[in-house]
Formats: C-alpha cells, sequence, structure tokens
C-alpha cells in the first residue's frame, strides 16, 4: 500500500470548499424545489461540481463521465420526462403521514451524524489521512482504468452491458402504448 | 485534501438523498434522490480508490455510474407508464398494491 500525505495548499482548500459546497447545496435544491424543472437544474449543478470533486482525486477518466452520462444523457432523459409528466405540486413535502416520515429522517441522520462521527474521530488513521496522488503510473488515466476493464474485468464489463440491453428492452415495452382493446398501438 | 474530508462529503450527499427519497412524494424527485445517493457512493468509491492508490476504485465507480444509467431509463419508463394510466405522479396516490 502506498499511503501518501501532503498538507494541503490553500488552493487545495479552497478548490476542495468550493466544490463541495456546490454539491451539498445542489443537492439541497433538488430535494426541496416544488418545480421538477428546477429540481433537474440543481442536480446538473451537483453532478457537474461532483465531476470536479472526481477530477480533484485524480479520477480523470470518471471525471468526463460524469459529466458526459450523468450530466449529459440522463438529465436529458429526466427533462424529456418532465415535460411529458408535467405537474407542480402544491405541497412539496405532503402533510399526511408527516411524522412517520419525520421519524425516518431523524433515525437516517443519526446514523448518518454518528458515521461522520466516527470519521472525523480517526481522521488520524493513514487510510483516512492520506492525501496525496499515489505514485502510481498513469492512475485515472483512460488507458489505465480501460486496461483493468478489459483483462480483470472483462465479464463484469460484458454482465454490464447486458444489464443496459435489457434496461433498454425494459423502457421501449413499459412505455409501449396499448390500445383500449388490448391490440398493439402505433 | 485528505481521504476523510471526502468521506464527510460523501455521508452528506447521501443524506439529502435519503432525506428526499423519504420526505418527497413526487416519483421524479425520488429518483433523483435516489441518483444523489449513488453519485455519494461513486464519491466514497473514488476517495479510497485514491487513498490506496489501487484502481479497481474507479472500475466499480464506472459500473456504478452504467448501473444509474439503467436504474434512471427502467424508473422514468414505470413512471411514464404509471401516469398514462393513473394520470398522477404522486407516489401516494399509486397504492393499487397496498394490503
Amino acid at each position: 500500500m502506498n499511503l501518501a500525505t501532503h498538507t494541503a495548499t490553500l488552493a487545495e482548500t479552497i478548490v476542495f470548499a468550493v466544490l463541495s459546497a456546490g454539491v451539498l447545496l445542489g443537492g439541497l435544491l433538488t430535494i426541496t424545489r416544488r418545480n421538477p424543472v428546477s429540481a433537474v437544474m440543481a442536480l446538473v449543478l451537483t453532478f457537474a461540481a461532483l465531476a470536479g470533486l472526481f477530477a480533484t482525486l485524480s479520477a480523470h477518466f470518471l471525471a468526463v463521465l460524469q459529466v458526459l452520462v450523468y450530466a449529459g444523457a440522463i438529465m436529458v432523459l429526466f427533462v424529456f420526462v418532465v415535460m411529458m409528466v408535467n405537474h407542480e405540486e402544491t405541497t412539496p413535502i405532503a402533510r399526511q403521514g408527516l411524522i412517520t416520515r419525520a421519524v425516518g429522517v431523524l433515525a437516517a441522520g443519526t446514523v448518518f451524524y454518528r458515521a461522520a462521527w466516527l470519521v472525523a474521530r480517526e481522521r488520524a488513521m493513514p487510510l483516512l489521512a492520506a492525501s496525496e496522488t499515489p505514485p502510481v503510473k498513469d492512475f485515472g488515466t483512460v488507458s489505465a482504468v480501460g486496461a483493468l476493464l478489459f483483462s480483470d474485468f472483462l465479464f463484469p464489463f460484458e454482465a454490464i452491458s447486458l444489464l443496459l440491453l435489457v434496461a433498454i428492452i425494459g423502457g421501449v415495452m413499459l412505455t409501449r402504448h396499448f390500445r383500449e382493446d388490448g391490440s398493439r398501438g402505433s | 485534501m485528505p481521504t476523510y474530508a471526502y468521506i464527510l462529503v460523501s455521508l452528506a450527499l447521501f443524506f439529502v438523498g435519503t432525506a428526499g427519497v423519504l420526505l418527497r412524494r413526487n416519483a421524479l424527485i425520488v429518483l433523483m434522490s435516489v441518483e444523489l445517493q449513488l453519485a455519494a457512493g461513486t464519491l466514497a468509491l473514488l476517495a479510497f480508490s485514491r487513498a490506496l492508490g489501487d484502481q479497481k476504485g474507479h472500475v466499480f465507480a464506472f459500473f456504478v455510474m452504467a448501473l444509474a444509467a439503467a436504474e434512471a431509463a427502467v424508473g422514468l419508463a414505470i413512471v411514464v407508464s404509471v401516469f398514462r394510466t393513473r394520470r398522477t405522479a404522486n407516489l401516494d396516490d399509486v397504492n393499487a398494491l397496498k394490503g
């Protein structure tokens, strides 16, 4: 294991602070907006800032993929569905069953608070304190990750392509239009 | 930046996603919150991948991304299909299977 540490420079800290603030702000806006279109736009902000965070982690390939796949393809899909299923909510957080939901959120909050507390307490341990890109050749580049994908992970890679095929067929079948008499429509 | 800072951001983002899934009743926003949770998981994978100097984490993050794409496609297809028959995207109104 190569666990490397170095003190973060001021520039690094500022970049990290701005990007993580963008991620969290975008996330909060996503779950609080009444209009689904605003929520999608906030989600694009989240994913763009997250791609920046990936780049600071030396994951260049994943950062590009994040912009292409998430901020590009998936968000277009969401915008299209919002156009089809457009209805603005009068109450974004329904009153009905609010207590049950609040208890759920509080329970989840406690779990995450405890986990964060644990991470913060153990921040001196080597794995959590490591703060530098390890001296591995071509770390995070397309060629290095691609070489792994086509050697050690060839079977999962093919399996995931099958999964995507199933998702395409499922999407087509689910949204196919059937007429009243049960016959297939156009 | 040290790895723990990234893990804390990842935890916070996952909590925001969880709160969205639990609180919101619009099926579209619930799907977006699930995407937030998956993105938080990807961030943790990449942070530990850098700390250990092992690029297998990048491969797993790649698979998570493909999985998120498949999930969004099927989930949105279900939302459209439900909206066609029930004229609603509110999860509280879709309770035909409720016991």
